[in-house]
């Protein structure tokens, strides 16, 4: 017992002769574990929320959207539906396109958004149930009352209360009740807007008889949710269903999805699955660089102990308390930094937790610890130091006493490779040639500071990688969305209404405040779901017609043309690809027939590829107007596009606009785009952070590796001041070194980060991004960015050392033999 | 060129006040070979410190070629050492990472005075006057410890310095090894330059000019070798 005490005591004093060094690598340890168990269990945690959400909240099995357009009565079709073999539970609603006024005294909050009409009976809706954030839940009572929910993103978005002044289109208020959230709602994502798109898209929760009033659909109903029997055969419901379907409304299109096919679901799942790739990506290159610096400080210290081994073993003492010196150094770096790491980890998984909850809030968070990947973490944060000290000192315990203990001429080091740079002159002084044989002097200890310091910047790379990659998408799709019609507003109908009918005539006569014309031009368009064929590959696609001749707006042609009164449509390039579809070729088209006023049908068509445009958004698809026909719906629209003129802007168009009949909604095409900055103003915030750890890491390993340099070569440093030379020329040596070492991490690390950039996201394209044709790239910024910062970071280090070498004592210095 | 003027060095040692240097004077003429000979303890190393400029004395006065070091700033010993001071160390201290003539060349930038063409030859010119001239392009671990020890002489003297200062510069050499580089920086001394070596090898001391033996931090003797100055061949440890 006193023989192991004696062993801690003197293993605790070199740990202490080291301090600084043993710190910098227990925080590089303490990352790489922190970010391991703080980030390893996400995936499990965040699922289980979800699982936990979707079920509290008795979140459907199965949905059934009529074709744009297309209303029922609501009892005939629950009545269709209800004794559906397996279908224990049926509720229908009413969804309707709108525009919501929220604003407040000192903000303008005009966005589009929809009415979800449910059921209020009984404390309903039963089925996709409200979770209640803020004030009170529907009652009986509210039925055909002006009340609303609203959701619960949206409110919070905009620090909205119960009780706020809430308008939809119309000018019809609302009683604001309450916030709420809902399952088919957990992310909003508008058909032509933007992932995580609650700046831009309100919905609100009404009572079902109250929105089929506003919208002038009493007793109609265009949506419905279904609950199932526990191990019910789901396709054969959807099959009974369909034929039941189609004998009761043959003239109805219909779609039906399960919870599972559900895009938020997806998205909800998919979203938990890839962030956990990306977080055991960044821990493992943490880790990496942990054991970087771990290997390098360990072998230093070994190697600093060599004469010590080699009395030790003169003196006969067992080589296995030899070793254990060493050894419990190891131990005592590998506690300290599992120990941080773990309270790093906590600490991160709780910040990380309330990030994803303020991301993608939930009702239900389970965030628990993860325990396997906790003691997974643990272990590797402690066998990383342990063996990283174990390889040096078993290595220093199996040579010969005498050549550990000798000094003198007897043990002059090599150079390494230093020889190799004897066939390569570089001129200037032996001071300026120092810096490049240094570097060769260790190479093992190079390759590691290299490869330590290229891990931080493959992490920084990727992460800014991203952020570049999503804003060259989007300029792109900026460049196709905006062309010369960047000041287009588009007024979205709440039904498909005759070109030549009164209150779309009367658009044109909107006048401003002050008399003078509001738009100067309009055109009407066409807007519909629908569905791209080809082989096995199916589409979804949101349909534009547009006059390929319009003054205002039409497509960018990469390939091919289409022309006004052609028969034909431009696909996206991402459509084009997926279907494998060339200018020229045929798919097929499933679009919505008209069959009467409230009623339409799905039916295929088969149609020329006329063009390629360049909006990177697969989803969305162009045609001629005069395709109109083909739908049943000539001399019909549902979308107008407008241009104000020179007395007014877009806001004085939703203004002016927000109180005519049949108006949704009025978006600035401006204002997709502004809603995308939002989204990329939260992610460059994180990315900031990240930048700045991963930099941070990148500190730690160079000024591990300086450090360790000064101590090896504290001799020479100190016979260089004994002839003179000043600190500052020292110094200046140690930066070049470093300078070179940083320009060769950054440079590894920049071609890492492509690479591991490029296959992520070629990964989350196939199942997460694949309606998106992203344009994967590094900015230039990016990469000078990245090369100032880690060369900069790395050869600056040494500037720490200045006050250790301006302390040395030179003469015991000179005559100090390890 | 060198005096020394009533200099004393106490170290605190804890609570213990350690007395390396006692009121030591001394003036060394330019073109003198002077031993510093002594024990371990008695003080030789500290005199050599101080000498260089490495060290300061507690109390004292050091002047070289007029200059007072001991009162200049520590700009001013960098500077002192770079233009007055060649070194000559008992290990050796050659930089790995530099050839032979690296090393010597190293000493030619420090005086910053050469051309650049020339900087190579001077080198050249100093490695072959120690008898390395075929060795240059080797690494320190390339050489023996005799040839590295010429190469520190060699880095030395390319300084083109004053005053050669040698710490125990035999001390890792053999005898054979060892006698030739006495006869390296006999030479030197008459040459011109001031040459002083620091030994407990009272050998060495029969070869020098004069010899300043040192006890308990005092000198206890200032003269010439006892038995009069022997020749480098009539040496024998």
């Amino acid at each position: 017992m006193r023989q192991v005490q004696f062993w801690l005591r003197w293993s605790w004093r070199d740990l202490k002769a080291r301090w600084l060094q043993v710190v910098a690598i227990g925080i590089i340890i303490a990352l790489g574990t922190g970010v391991f168990s703080g980030f390893g269990g996400q995936k499990k945690w965040r699922i289980h929320s979800l699982d936990e959400s979707y079920e509290r909240l008795n979140t459907y099995d199965l949905r059934m959207t009529l074709t744009d357009g297309s209303y029922l009565e609501k009892e005939a079709l629950v009545d269709a539906l209800r004794d559906v073999n397996g279908v224990t539970g049926v509720e229908s609603r009413l969804i309707i396109a709108t525009q919501v006024d929220a604003s407040q005294d000192d903000e303008t909050i005009l966005v589009q958004g929809e009415i979800v009409g449910v059921d209020v009976a009984e404390d309903g809706p039963h089925i996709n149930q409200l979770y209640r954030n803020q004030g009170r839940n529907f009652t009986e009572a509210d039925s055909g009352q002006n009340v609303a929910i609203v959701e619960y993103k949206f409110a919070k978005h905009y620090d909205l209360k119960p009780s706020d002044a809430l308008h939809i289109s119309g000018d019809i208020p609302l009683d604001f009740v309450g916030t709420g959230q809902s399952s088919e709602y957990f992310y909003i994502i508008p058909e032509e807007g933007v992932f995580l798109g609650e700046a831009s898209y309100a919905v609100l929760f009404m009572p079902l008889e109250t929105v089929q009033t506003i919208a002038g659909r009493e007793g109609l109903v265009n949506s419905v949710v279904m609950t199932l029997a526990d191990g019910v055969d789901r396709k054969g419901v959807q099959a009974e269903i369909e034929t039941r379907m189609a004998q009761t409304f043959p003239d109805i299109g219909f779609e039906m999805n399960t919870r599972q096919e559900d895009d938020i679901h997806k998205l909800a799942y998919s979203d938990a699955e890839n962030d956990q790739v990306t977080w055991d990506i960044i821990a493992y290159l943490f880790l990496i660089g942990a054991a970087m610096g771990a290997f390098n400080l360990a072998g230093r210290m070994v190697e600093a102990q060599r004469r010590q081994i080699g009395i030790s073993m003169a003196l006969g003492v067992p080589r296995f308390w030899i070793a254990f010196r060493p050894l419990l150094v190891g131990l005592q770096i590998a506690v300290s930094g599992m120990g941080f790491g773990l309270i790093f980890g906590a600490i991160l998984s709780n910040v990380f937790g309330n990030i994803v909850k303020d991301f993608a809030p939930l009702p239900y968070w389970i965030i628990e610890l993860d325990m396997v990947t906790f003691l997974r973490a643990a272990v590797v944060g402690f066998l990383l130091p342990f063996v990283a000290t174990l390889i040096p000192t078993v290595r220093a315990v199996r040579v010969n006493p005498i050549d550990a203990i000798q000094s003198g001429t007897l043990v002059a080091k090599g150079g390494g490779w230093t020889k190799l740079l004897n066939y390569l002159p570089i001129p200037g002084r032996s001071f300026a040639r120092m810096p490049f044989r240094n570097i060769l002097r260790a190479p093992w200890r190079t390759t590691l500071t290299i490869l330590g310091v290229a891990v931080a910047i493959t992490l920084m790379v990727m992460f800014v990688g991203f952020l570049d990659t999503f804003v060259a998408t989007m300029d792109k799709a900026d460049e196709a969305l905006l062309g010369r019609g960047g000041d287009r507003v588009q007024v979205n109908l709440n039904f498909f209404y005759p070109v030549d009918t009164p209150n779309i005539q009367a658009l044109d006569d909107l006048k401003t405040a002050e008399g003078n014309p509001l738009l100067d031009q309009t055109e009407p368009r066409l807007m519909l779901g629908g569905t791209l064929k080809r082989g096995d590959i199916e589409i979804p696609t949101m349909l534009e017609l547009v006059k390929m001749d319009s003054p205002i707006w039409r497509p960018t042609f990469v390939e091919g043309d289409l022309r006004a009164g052609e028969d034909g449509i431009v696909l996206s390039e991402k459509a084009a690809k997926d279907l494998d579809a060339k200018v020229g070729d045929t798919i097929t088209l499933e679009h919505p027939l008209r069959e009467g006023t409230f009623s339409f049908r799905m039916m295929t068509s088969e149609v020329r590829v006329a063009a390629i445009h360049n909006n990177p958004m697969r989803s969305l698809n162009y045609m001629d107007m005069s395709s109109a026909d083909m739908m049943g719906l000539e001399g019909q629209t549902n979308l107008l596009v407008v241009t104000p003129s020179q007395y007014a802007n877009v806001n004085d168009i939703k203004r002016a606009l927000f109180s005519q009949p049949g108006v949704s909604s009025v978006v600035g095409v401006q204002e997709y785009l502004d809603a995308f900055d939002e989204v990329l103003r939260l992610f460059t915030l994180f990315l900031r952070v990240v930048q700045i750890v991963v930099l941070f890491m990148a500190f730690l390993i160079a000024f591990n590796s300086t450090s360790i340099n000064v101590d090896e070569r504290v001799r020479e440093i100190a016979t260089m001041f004994a002839f003179g030379l000043p600190v500052r020329t020292v110094t200046r040596m140690q930066i070049v070194e470093n300078i070179m070492i940083g320009i060769f991490g950054t440079l590894v690390g920049l071609l890492a980060g492509w690479l591991l950039l490029q296959q992520f996201l070629a990964a989350r394209v196939e199942d997460q991004l694949e309606d998106i044709n992203l344009v994967i790239v590094l900015a230039p910024t990016t990469i000078l960015i990245s090369l100032l910062l880690g060369v900069l970071v790395v050869a600056l280090t040494p500037i720490l050392s200045i006050r250790r070498m301006l302390r040395m004592d030179i003469p015991s210095t000179i005559r100090y033999v390890e | 060129m060198i005096t020394i003027d009533h200099v004393s060095k106490h170290y605190q040692m804890g609570a213990v006040t350690v007395t390396a240097l006692q009121d030591v004077s001394l003036h060394v003429n330019k073109g003198e070979f002077v031993v510093i000979l002594g024990p371990s303890g008695s003080g030789k190393t500290t005199l050599l410190n101080m000498l260089s400029a490495l060290d300061t004395p507690t109390n004292g006065k050091i002047s070289i070629n007029g200059q007072d070091i001991t009162s200049a700033s520590r700009t001013d010993h960098f500077k002192f050492r770079r233009e007055t001071i060649g070194f000559i160390f008992q290990s050796f201290n050659l930089f790995p990472s530099l050839t032979a003539l690296e090393n010597v060349q190293f000493a030619v930038d420090m005086r910053g005075n050469h051309r650049n063409g020339s900087r190579a030859a001077v080198a050249q010119e100093v490695l072959t006057q120690v008898g390395l001239g075929q060795r240059v392009r080797h690494f320190p671990h390339e050489l023996s410890g005799g040839e590295q020890q010429r190469v520190a002489i060699a880095r030395a003297l390319a300084m083109g310095n004053p005053i050669l200062l040698a710490d125990e510069p035999t001390g890792e050499l053999d005898f054979r090894t060892g006698i030739q580089i006495l006869q390296l920086l006999q030479e030197q001394a008459s040459n011109g330059k001031t040459v002083l070596v620091v030994t407990h090898n009272r050998e060495i001391s029969r070869v020098a000019d004069r010899v300043v033996e040192l006890s308990s931090g005092q000198i206890v003797r200032d003269g010439p070798p006892q038995d009069g100055k022997a020749a480098i061949s009539d040496l024998h440890w």
